[in-house]
C-alpha cells in the first residue's frame, strides 16, 4: 500500500481487506489493539443509516479497554474483566457512532488505568511504534500507539493524572484531557471518579476538535457534567499572554530542550510570556495519590466475582467466592492502589490523609484561578522523560508516580490540558502541554495550530502515515 | 420483670421506609416489590463497570417531605456519601447514602400513649439506596437484585422512647404519616419498612447506659418484644452487678430472645467519603414551594381534630383516620350537611361491615359521599328509619343507585299517614283476639307482639311511634 487513501475509504467494501490485513501486520509489532473487529464494529450502527455529511461518517477510531462498547469486551487490561462484554455503550462512544464514526477495536491499558506504561496491563504488552523496546506510556498507552502506529486517526482515551497526554506524549500525537464535566463518564469504568475524564488522541489537530466537539454534552445519565454552551470563553479561544511554569522542573535533557524551544517558538509567534511557579505543585503527587486511591478502593470493589468477572473454580462459601475472585483477579499494582485507598479512608485516619489531600487540592485550584487571571493560557512540561525503557530498564513504579506531577494538576483543578507533540529528540518524541481555563479547550486547539507550523513533527520511521484525513497531514 | 423505680431504659429507633417512586433512586428500573427476581434491573444498579447514578429527584421530593412532616430542619444543601462495606446483595459493595450533611435533622413526632402526648425527637433523616436480597437455599445463595437501588428513607429518632410499647405505638404513627403523605405503603410484611433499635438500660437518673443495637425487627410486635426482651435483659445483669456488653444483637423470632450477632471490636468501619458522582443537592425556592403544596395534615392532628371539633368518639377517630382515604371521605359527607358523631356511627358500623364483605375501600365504593349524606338525610326526614335505611344501604351496594331512588323503586318509603296506619291497626287488633284480650287484663307483654304483626304488615314501613301510639289508644 504505497498510495495514501483517506480514511473514510478503510472500512468501504473495497479497502475494508486491504486495511485489516495493514494493522493486523503493524500491531502484531506494537500490540496497541486488545481487540480488533472492523466488521463488528460496523455493526455498532446500521451503516445503511450513515449519512456522508455526518461528521465522522466511516471514519475508523479505536477506543480504550475501559470504556464500554456494546458487543465488545470491556476488560480495563485485567484479568479480573478478561472476559466480560459489554452490554451497553458508554455515552461518549454513542455520540461517535452518531456522528457516523467506526469502532474498530479496544485498546490496550494498564490496569484499570493504574500505570504510567501500559505495562501493568494483565492481556497484552503495548510498544511505542518510534522503538518498539520502548513504552508507549499509560495508562492509554495502546490509544496512543494505536494513532503514532497510523492504525486509526483517533482513539478515545481516559486521563485520570495524565493517562491520555503522558502516553500522546511519548507516542508524538495529540492528547486532549477535557474539562472535567464536559464529556460524559457514563460508560467509563471507573478508576478516579472526582478526577478522570475521557480525552481523546489523535495524529492531526482537526480530528481532535471534531472529536472533541462531538462528544462533549450534557448528560442526564452522568450528574457531574455541564453544559459547556453556559460557559463561554470571554476570550473566545483567542490568546495573548502565556504562563510558563519555571523553576527547578527536573526534566531530562531532551525534555528540557524541546520546553526551552516551545518558549522561543511563543516568542516568536508573538505571544507574551510571563514566567510562573505552582508553589502547590510538589503537594500536587501526594495528594493526587491520596484522592485517586481512596476513590479506588471503593470503585473498584465492585469486582467480587458474583455477577461477572473472574470467579475461583471453586469456594466454599460467599466471603470466600469474593476473596479468592480478588486475589486472582488484580494484579499488584491495583491490589497496591485498592490498599491505599482503604487506608487512608480509614476512620480516624481522613483528617491526616484524605481531608488534608482534599485541601491541597482546593489550595491548588486557588492557585489556577490566580494563574488564570494574569494569563490565558499556561505552559508546562507533561513528564520530566521521554518513552522509558520496557522492565526494569525503565522507571520503577514508585518514579512513575513521582513524574506525574505535571499531569495531575489538570485532574485535581478539572481544567482542560492538552499535550503537544513538538518534534524528535534522540529518536523519540517530545512534546510539552498547556492548560487552559475551564471550558476554554478552543485556545488549547489555537495555541497547538499556531505553534504546529514552527515545528517539525515527524513520523515514526517504521509506520509512516498510511491514510490521508480529509485535510491530509502537511 | 422490670425495675421501673431503679432503672432508667432508653430506646431510640433507626427506621428504613421504602419511598414508592416509579423508578428506582439512581436509574430508570421499575420500583416494585414481588417481580419476578432480577427482572428490574440495568447496568447501573447492578453495579457493571461504568455505569453512573443519576439521582431520581422524586425520590428527593418525597425525603424531603416526610423530614418536613417530622418537622425537620431541612438542609438546603445535602450530600450523598458512599458507606463502603462487602456484602453480596450489594452489587457495588459500597451503598450510597447521606452521613455529615443528611437533608433533614432535629426533628420530633408525636405519639399517644395511654392517652398522653409524647414528643419523640428525630435526629436525622437520610435518604440512601436499597440493597438487594439474599436468599439462602440448602448449599445455594442467591441473590435477586430487583430490591436494589429502592429509594430507602432512613429515620433516625433520638433515644426518648423508654419501652417496647411506646416503639410499637411510634412505628404505627410513622407508618400513617408516609401512608399520608403518599411515599410509601409503610408495609413490614413485604419489607417497605424496617427497623433497628437501639437500647440502653441506667441507674435512674444516670442518664444513657451501654447502647445494645437489636437488628432484624421485621414487624412492630418483634420491636416491641425484643426490646422489652432487651430491657429486662439489660436491668438484669446490671442487678446482678455486671456490665452490659456493647454490641448488636439479632431478634430471634423462633426463641422470642435476642442473640449475639457481632461485638463492637467487630464493628466495620464504613470509610465514608463524599460520593464523588453525584454533586451535592441544592433546593430551590420551586422544589420548597412544591413541599408545602404537597404536605397533608397529620394523622394524629387530624384525629384530636376530628375527636374535638366533630364530637366524634376516640375510638371512631382511629378507626376513621387510620387512613387518610377514609378521613378525607368521612370529611366529605359531612360537607353534604350530615351530621357527624351520625356519620361515624355508620362508616364504623353497617359501612365498615358491607366495604368488608366487597372487599372495597370507601372511596371506591357505590357509596359515593353524596349518597351516604342522602340516606342519612332520608332517615332525619322521617322517610325511612333504621332498619329500612340498612337495607337500602346494601341495595345502595347492590344496585349502585341512589338511596332516594332505590327507596322509591322499592316502595320502601315509611307510612306515616295515619288513615293508613290506623286501618292496619284495626285490623291487627282483629285478627289477634287472644292478645288483645290478655294487654286488656293487665298483662301489656303481648304490646311487642302486636307491634311486630303491625310492622309485618306494613312491609316494615310503618313509623313505629305512630304504631305505638295508636295501639295505646285503642288499649290503655
Amino acid at each position: 500500500m504505497t498510495q495514501q487513501i483517506n480514511w473514510k475509504e478503510t472500512l468501504a467494501d473495497g479497502g475494508q481487506k486491504a486495511y485489516i490485513a495493514e494493522v493486523k501486520k503493524r500491531d502484531a509489532l506494537v500490540g496497541s489493539f486488545l481487540e480488533f473487529d472492523p466488521p463488528r464494529g460496523k455493526m455498532a450502527r446500521p451503516q445503511a443509516e450513515v449519512q456522508t455529511t455526518e461528521e465522522l461518517a466511516g471514519i475508523p477510531f479505536a477506543i480504550k479497554d475501559n470504556i464500554a462498547l456494546r458487543n465488545f469486551k470491556l476488560t480495563c487490561g485485567s484479568k479480573m474483566l478478561a472476559h466480560f462484554v459489554s452490554p451497553y455503550s458508554a455515552t461518549a462512544v454513542e455520540k461517535i457512532l452518531a456522528a457516523g464514526g467506526i469502532p474498530v477495536g479496544k485498546t490496550n491499558m494498564d490496569e484499570f488505568g493504574m500505570g504510567s506504561s501500559t505495562d501493568t496491563s494483565a492481556l497484552g504488552t503495548t510498544s511505542n511504534p518510534w522503538d518498539l523496546t520502548k513504552v508507549a506510556g499509560g495508562s492509554s498507552g495502546g490509544s496512543a500507539a494505536a494513532v503514532a502506529a497510523g492504525l486509526v486517526p483517533f482513539a478515545l482515551g481516559t486521563d485520570t493524572g495524565g493517562s491520555v497526554r503522558q502516553p500522546a506524549n511519548f507516542c508524538g500525537v495529540y492528547g486532549l484531557k477535557p474539562t472535567y464535566g464536559a464529556v460524559s463518564r457514563y460508560g467509563l469504568v471507573a478508576y478516579a471518579s472526582s478526577l478522570e475524564t475521557i480525552g481523546v488522541v489523535a495524529r492531526e489537530i482537526p480530528y481532535l476538535e471534531k472529536v472533541f466537539n462531538t462528544i462533549r454534552d450534557q448528560d442526564e445519565k452522568d450528574n457531574t457534567t455541564a453544559d459547556w454552551r453556559d460557559f463561554s470563553d470571554p476570550k473566545e479561544g483567542e490568546v495573548t499572554k502565556i504562563g510558563v511554569l519555571t523553576g527547578s522542573l527536573g526534566l531530562d535533557p531532551g525534555v528540557a530542550e524541546a520546553y526551552a524551544q516551545v518558549r522561543q517558538e511563543l516568542l516568536a509567534l508573538g505571544y507574551e510570556i510571563v514566567e510562573m511557579q505552582l508553589p502547590m505543585l510538589d503537594y500536587a503527587v501526594p495528594a493526587y495519590y491520596t484522592i485517586a486511591t481512596a476513590e479506588a478502593s471503593a470503585n473498584l470493589a465492585r469486582f467480587n466475582g458474583i455477577r461477572y468477572g473472574h470467579r475461583p473454580v471453586y469456594s466454599e462459601n460467599p466471603e470466600e467466592l469474593v476473596q479468592k475472585s480478588r486475589d486472582e483477579g488484580f494484579g499488584a499494582e491495583v491490589k497496591l492502589r485498592i490498599l491505599l485507598g482503604t487506608y487512608v479512608l480509614r476512620s480516624g485516619f481522613q483528617d491526616q490523609f484524605y481531608l488534608r489531600a482534599q485541601k491541597i487540592r482546593t489550595a491548588l485550584v486557588r492557585d489556577f484561578d490566580k494563574v488564570f487571571s494574569q494569563v490565558d493560557g499556561f505552559l508546562l512540561p507533561v513528564f520530566p522523560t521521554q518513552a522509558f525503557s520496557h522492565g526494569d530498564g525503565g522507571l520503577d513504579p514508585f518514579q512513575q508516580k513521582v513524574a506525574d506531577k505535571f499531569t495531575t494538576t489538570a485532574n485535581l483543578t478539572g481544567l482542560p490540558a492538552l499535550a503537544i507533540p513538538t518534534g524528535v529528540s534522540g529518536g523519540l518524541p517530545t512534546g510539552v502541554q498547556f492548560m487552559a481555563p475551564a471550558f476554554c479547550e478552543d485556545r488549547l486547539f489555537g495555541l497547538a495550530r499556531r505553534l504546529k507550523s514552527n515545528l517539525t513533527l515527524g513520523e515514526p520511521p517504521e509506520f509512516p502515515a498510511l491514510y490521508a484525513g480529509q485535510e491530509g497531514r502537511s | 420483670m422490670r425495675y421501673p423505680t431503679k432503672y432508667d431504659s432508653f430506646v431510640g429507633l433507626e427506621i428504613h421506609v421504602q419511598l414508592t417512586t416509579e423508578s428506582k433512586i439512581f436509574c430508570g428500573c421499575r420500583n416494585r416489590f414481588g417481580d419476578e427476581p432480577n427482572t428490574n434491573v440495568c447496568p447501573v444498579c447492578m453495579g457493571l463497570p461504568g455505569s453512573l447514578p443519576s439521582l431520581n429527584q422524586e425520590a428527593m421530593s418525597k425525603a424531603y417531605l416526610v423530614a418536613k412532616a417530622l418537622h425537620c430542619d431541612l438542609a438546603d444543601t445535602c450530600l450523598f456519601e458512599r458507606k463502603n462495606y462487602f456484602y453480596p446483595d450489594l452489587p457495588k459493595n459500597y451503598q450510597i447514602s447521606q452521613f455529615a450533611k443528611p437533608l433533614g435533622t432535629n426533628g420530633w413526632i408525636d405519639i399517644v400513649v395511654d392517652g398522653v402526648t409524647k414528643r419523640v425527637r428525630i435526629h436525622e433523616c437520610h435518604l440512601e439506596e436499597d440493597a438487594g436480597k439474599m436468599i439462602h437455599a440448602g448449599d445455594m445463595s442467591l441473590v435477586d437484585y430487583n430490591r436494589t437501588g429502592t429509594p430507602l428513607l432512613e429515620i433516625v429518632t433520638e433515644p426518648d422512647l423508654n419501652l417496647g410499647e411506646e416503639a410499637e405505638i411510634l412505628i404505627h404513627e410513622l407508618r400513617r404519616i408516609v401512608r399520608y403523605l403518599g411515599v410509601s405503603d409503610g408495609n413490614m410484611d413485604e419489607g417497605s419498612m424496617r427497623c433497628d433499635a437501639n437500647v440502653s438500660v441506667n441507674t435512674k437518673g444516670a442518664g444513657l447506659g451501654r447502647k445494645v443495637e437489636v437488628k432484624n425487627l421485621n414487624s412492630s410486635r418483634f420491636v416491641r418484644l425484643s426490646l422489652n426482651y432487651e430491657i429486662d435483659r439489660q436491668t438484669e445483669i446490671l442487678e446482678d452487678g455486671g456490665t452490659v456488653v456493647q454490641e448488636t444483637r439479632l431478634w430471634n423470632e423462633n426463641r422470642d430472645q435476642t442473640i449475639v450477632m457481632r461485638s463492637k471490636e467487630n464493628a466495620n468501619d464504613y470509610r465514608y467519603f463524599p460520593e464523588p458522582d453525584l454533586p451535592p443537592f441544592r433546593t430551590t425556592p420551586e422544589f420548597l414551594a412544591d413541599l408545602e403544596t404537597r404536605i397533608v395534615e397529620l394523622p394524629l392532628d387530624r384525629r384530636v381534630r376530628l375527636v374535638s371539633t366533630l364530637g366524634i368518639s376516640q375510638t371512631q377517630a382511629e378507626v376513621i383516620g387510620e387512613e387518610k382515604a377514609n378521613a378525607d371521605y368521612f370529611e366529605k359527607v359531612l360537607e353534604y350537611g350530615a351530621d357527624g358523631p351520625t356519620v361515624a356511627t355508620w362508616m364504623t358500623g353497617d359501612v365498615q361491615k358491607l366495604l368488608n364483605r366487597t372487599g372495597q375501600s370507601a372511596a371506591e365504593s357505590p357509596l359515593t359521599p353524596e349518597r351516604f349524606a342522602e340516606l342519612l338525610t332520608l332517615m332525619a326526614e322521617g322517610k325511612i328509619h333504621g332498619k329500612i335505611a340498612k337495607t337500602i344501604l346494601e341495595l345502595v351496594f347492590e344496585k349502585n343507585k341512589n338511596p332516594r331512588v332505590i327507596m322509591a323503586e322499592q316502595g320502601l318509603e315509611q307510612m306515616n299517614d295515619s288513615g293508613e296506619l290506623a286501618k292496619l291497626v284495626s285490623q291487627v287488633l282483629v285478627d289477634n283476639p287472644v292478645a288483645v284480650e290478655q294487654i286488656k287484663a293487665g298483662d301489656t307483654k303481648p304490646m311487642g307482639f302486636l307491634m311486630g304483626q303491625v310492622m309485618k304488615a306494613s312491609g316494615g314501613r310503618a313509623e313505629p311511634g305512630m304504631v305505638q301510639k295508636m295501639l295505646k289508644e285503642h288499649l290503655g
